[in-house]
């Protein structure tokens, strides 16, 4: 993978920000983003992870488990999400086998192939998952590497994909909707702006009032290969309305696409 | 613990800001770190071996008898051995100024030592058993793999490594049993043991916690846990803390106060091993250990309503500036001192006369199941409950049923208001206690359909709805439907065992719908156009005199005429004039209304006329209502009612029309058009206005009946 530079990403020389972007909107019926708070209880994030959404274009473009960090790290790539549907969760319980090293049976174990199921004869947990409804998120991406973004733009205007794209579980497929390749611009300059995507990291910036609901949550947002699997490098606090609507913002350096005010992470 | 005010006054801004991290709190971890924090700061201060100690674990020990045995060691001279100077085994009180000194550390596992040399044993132990933990100070702590390494890379190590050599002495082990047994006289105990130690021959006997090595080794031993548990060897590594985002050694097995991670688990996800759960879930030992420490309060903070365990856990909105953090300790300490109310209600007392912007508070709401130690599942939660909603709707509650018209007697001169009031119900008058009856679940417990409390349900609707109102987020109008109308049901009782129209509880229901769709607080919503005009807030007058043309005058007709008039127009879910969608469902929800309106007025009538004992309204209860049985119910009615009208022109020759005239016209006026063959309203919603209606006819009636009428009622409603 072979890696550009910030200097040729950037327009201007002193910006931080990349000068075009890719769009897509990203929905499904279902989604599920597993908070790491739990384990034994499945609760999921509200807004797409930004590790996620990697994963999801790492899909897309058809890159191995462990192969995309560097993609989309720090300082080579620009995400921003906007959720564009009310949020909504339900309560789904769902039976689930245990998958502990001693209750895998191996299925052909003498063969080339051999695949570890659970036992299917014993008896099931049932646990409640909680899942989104209908989730369904705009979301603008700049990847510093010329040569993936490139075929990523290929890929999405193509509407295709390597590896079958989902929402959180395999099981809840997703559906990616191109909208184009846009300039980002400098958002608006006010005290006080209207950001229409979640805003990262500006909890204290929120124009709190009484109309307009916001929440808040972290989730995390970069990751790095080590030898013995990945680690989370990095978490973003997101402030969001769950009525899909723009908050304001006072403070925020936002930038503007397809007539829309983002903040990128 | 320190009070608020010793706390503030310890911790002034500054030195409490440098404690706090940086970061907003974003997460549950956040919360809890911010609440181990505080408590460790109020509990065993700041030092170094602080937040390991749990110094609330034995809390109910403190100044009860034969709380606290000691074994005492002297290991002074050349061969170490119980104390000879003084007696070998104290049996004492246990008391607050002890409480640093024995530096108990808990070890949270059934049969596992306590991390700490200091251990609690089980309630009521009997001698034997103290004896024996006892002894195993110094023959399983002393000796343990941790407790060991610790003292090999002590100064004073040898300290423990004397204790362990008493704890091989047969006769001293003896000793200590006879002792204890001896001093507890038979009796039964709840202690802590711990030891002294003497390590200067003209010195005094040490308690663990005055002893460095004590404490290091029952910090590695606390550490321990965090990479050791279940099957794991050493889950840690080097991530990013996810409480303080810097880089860290982070582990895997550590404990949550709320169960939510554990080491294992069932799963969908094949391979997932435990000795890597420090990628998944990665915090650093100094967080890992913090959290643990909010337990206290994050207990505090709980209570239990529909079979489930409901966490309030307030917090700050924003960076943790000082002051609100002070604010929020108080709240905090007063949720331990307090059992009775929820911390929403405290919160409310102290910063109701806050604007919404002005409100630092929110709350992580959850209910949670647990079903075992390693099963939990979490029914309903939010990191953004506001104490706004909750205040909201319980003010506007009172105030709705105070002010309002369509519940308020005495907007009417003569004659009942639309809806029965009765102060003892407490959704039918203002009630001191709506906001504790709003923030624990009461409010829905009061109109929701019953369940089996034992074990709550994943899809509880009442569970859903509590959050949904912490949370300010909509509830479903098809629920609220559901819920009311098999609550009714069950309340009229089945066939063989009829127990009277529950009127008191509808109109605790109807005031319910209504609040919600107040405009302000926004908290109903339908995905079902058919039901919009429900989620619509009702204009019903509020109390001020009523005006010329609402008095009735000598010969201008019945007074039920105007009232009922006047009702079906200011309900959106009912009134013509809300009609304007020609899919819109009024026109056959008001017919049901109607319909219902009238059984209940003939029904009363019955009753108190004719005395009958079975009347329309025991003849056609909710669950008899559906849309193909609406047109031969409201021709049977109207065929009883043409009965009564000329039963009374015959007894008193000028009864003035039919009777219930002014409910029958307006009937046949919706009933016909669109034939109730052809309705599509759903059954639930038809049920539960039908019920409305029969609340209304029942209590429509001229003012001194109604005396007698509510005070009956009263009586068997409340049987």
């Amino acid at each position: 993978m072979s890696q550009q530079s910030l200097d040729g990403w950037t327009a201007d020389e002193g910006s931080d920000q990349p000068d075009h972007c890719l769009s897509f909107t990203v929905r499904g019926p279902w989604g599920h983003f597993r908070r790491i708070e739990g384990n034994i209880v499945k609760q999921t994030y509200r807004i797409i992870p930004r590790t996620t959404v990697a994963g999801l274009l790492a899909a897309v473009l058809g890159i191995e488990r462990d192969g995309y960090y560097d993609l989309f790290a720090p300082d080579t790539s620009a995400v921003a999400i906007e959720p564009v549907r009310k949020i909504r969760t339900v309560n789904m319980p769902m039976n689930t086998l245990s998958t502990a090293a001693g209750n895998l049976q191996s299925l052909n174990g003498r063969g080339k192939i051999s695949v570890k199921l659970p036992d299917p004869t014993t008896l099931r947990q049932q646990h409640n998952y909680e899942v989104l409804v209908n989730p369904a998120y705009r979301i603008d991406v700049a990847l510093a590497d010329d040569q993936w973004y490139t075929e990523l733009r290929e890929t999405l205007s193509a509407g295709e994909s390597h590896y079958v794209p989902s929402l959180g579980l395999s099981e809840y497929l997703a559906d990616i909707e191109y909208h184009g390749e846009f300039d980002i611009e400098d958002g608006p300059r006010n005290d006080t702006i209207e950001v229409d995507s979640a805003v990262p990291n500006a909890v204290d910036d929120i124009v709190l009032d009484p109309g307009t609901r916001c929440q808040i949550e972290e989730s995390p947002a970069f990751m790095q290969a080590d030898s013995g699997g990945r680690t989370t490098t990095g978490f973003t606090n997101y402030a969001y309305s769950p009525d899909a609507e723009s908050l304001e913002v006072s403070n925020a350096s936002a930038a503007s696409v397809d007539g829309r005010t983002v903040v990128f992470v | 613990m320190l009070s608020p005010d010793e706390f503030r006054e310890k911790y002034p801004a500054e030195d409490l800001e440098a404690e706090l991290p940086d970061s907003p709190i974003g997460s549950l971890r956040d919360l809890q770190y911010l609440y181990g924090k505080l408590y460790t700061l109020a509990t065993t201060g700041g030092g170094e071996y602080a937040p390991y100690l749990t110094p609330d674990a034995a809390g109910d020990l403190i100044d009860t008898d034969n709380s606290l045995i000691v074994v005492r060691i002297d290991v002074s001279g050349d061969k170490p051995q119980l104390a000879a100077d003084l007696d070998p085994v104290l049996v004492t009180r246990y008391t607050d100024d002890l409480v640093q000194q024995v530096g108990h550390c808990k070890y949270a596992a059934a049969a596992g030592i306590d991390h700490s040399v200091t251990h609690q044993a089980g309630r009521n132990s009997d001698p034997e058993k103290l004896a024996r933990y006892a002894k195993e100070r110094l023959t399983k702590w002393a000796v343990d793999e941790v407790v060991t390494e610790a003292a090999d890379n002590h100064s004073d190590g040898w300290i423990i490594e004397r204790l362990a050599e008493v704890g091989e002495d047969e006769s001293a082990l003896e000793t200590i049993e006879e002792r204890i047994t001896q001093k507890l006289g038979g009796e039964s105990a709840t202690s802590l043991l711990t030891v002294q130690v003497k390590t200067e021959s003209d010195g005094g006997y040490q308690w663990p916690g005055d002893l460095d090595v004590f404490n290091e080794a029952m910090r590695q031993r606390k550490l321990s846990k965090l990479v050791t548990k279940n099957k794991a060897n050493d889950s840690s590594g080097d991530a990013t803390d996810l409480v303080t985002g810097l880089p860290a050694r982070t582990v895997g097995t550590s404990e949550d106060p709320q169960n939510y991670f554990l080491g294992k688990q069932l799963e969908k996800f094949p391979g997932l091993d435990i000795e890597e759960a420090w990628r998944s879930h990665p915090i650093s030992e100094d967080a890992a250990i913090t959290v643990m420490n909010a337990e206290t309060f994050v207990e505090a903070c709980t209570y239990r309503t529909f079979g489930a365990k409901v966490y309030y856990l307030p917090y700050v909105f924003g960076r943790l500036a000082a002051d609100k953090v002070h604010r929020l300790y108080e709240l905090l300490y007063q949720a331990v001192e307090e059992e009775e109310t929820t911390p929403i209600e405290n919160a409310y007392k102290r910063e109701r006369d806050k604007t919404i912007e002005e409100q630092d508070f929110r709350f992580y709401v959850s209910a949670v199941m647990p079903h075992q130690m390693s099963r939990y599942d979490v029914f309903g939660e939010t990191l953004n409950g506001r104490l706004h909603y909750p205040k909201q709707l319980a003010i506007t509650h009172n105030q709705f049923v105070e002010t309002v018209s369509a519940f308020d007697r005495d907007h009417y001169t003569d004659w009942t208001a639309p809806l029965p009031t009765n102060q003892n119900w407490g959704l039918l008058e203002t009630n001191d206690e709506q906001l504790h009856a709003v923030s624990t679940g009461w409010y829905f417990r009061q109109t929701f359909a019953e369940r089996d409390d034992d074990e709550a349900d994943a899809d509880d609707p009442r569970i859903e709805a509590l959050v949904s109102v912490l949370s300010g987020q909509p509830i479903a109008v098809d629920v609220l439907l559901e819920e009311y109308v098999s609550r009714i049901i069950d309340d009229e009782g089945d066939d063989e065992e009829y127990e009277g129209f529950p009127s008191f509880l509808v109109a605790s229901q109807f005031a319910q719908l209504c609040v919600l769709a107040d405009e302000d607080l926004n908290l109903l919503q339908t995905a079902d156009p058919s039901k919009d005009q429900i989620t619509q807030q009702p204009s019903y007058d509020t109390s001020i005199m009523p005006s010329l043309d609402e008095i009735p005058i000598a010969d201008g007709g019945h007074p039920a005429a105007p009232k009922l008039e006047s009702f079906i127009d200011e309900t959106p879910a009912l009134s013509p004039g809300h009609d304007d969608d020609p899919d819109s469902m009024t026109s056959q929800r008001r017919g049901a209304f109607l319909l219902g309106a009238l059984v209940g007025d003939i029904g009363s009538y019955q009753e108190y006329s004719e005395d009958r004992s079975t009347t329309l309204v025991d003849q056609y209860p909710v669950k008899s209502i559906t849309r193909s049985r609406i047109k031969k119910v409201t021709q049977e009615t109207i065929a009883k009612t043409l009965t009564y009208t000329r039963q009374e022109k015959k007894q008193q020759g000028n009864y003035p029309g039919t009777k219930a005239d002014h409910i029958v016209d307006r009937l046949r006026d919706t009933i016909l058009n669109p034939d109730p063959e052809d309705w599509e309203i759903e059954t639930d919603d038809l049920r539960f206005y039908y019920a409305l209606g029969v609340t209304y006819g029942m209590n429509d009636h001229p003012w001194n009946r109604d005396e007698t009428d509510a005070n009956e009622s009263t009586t068997e409603e409340n049987l």
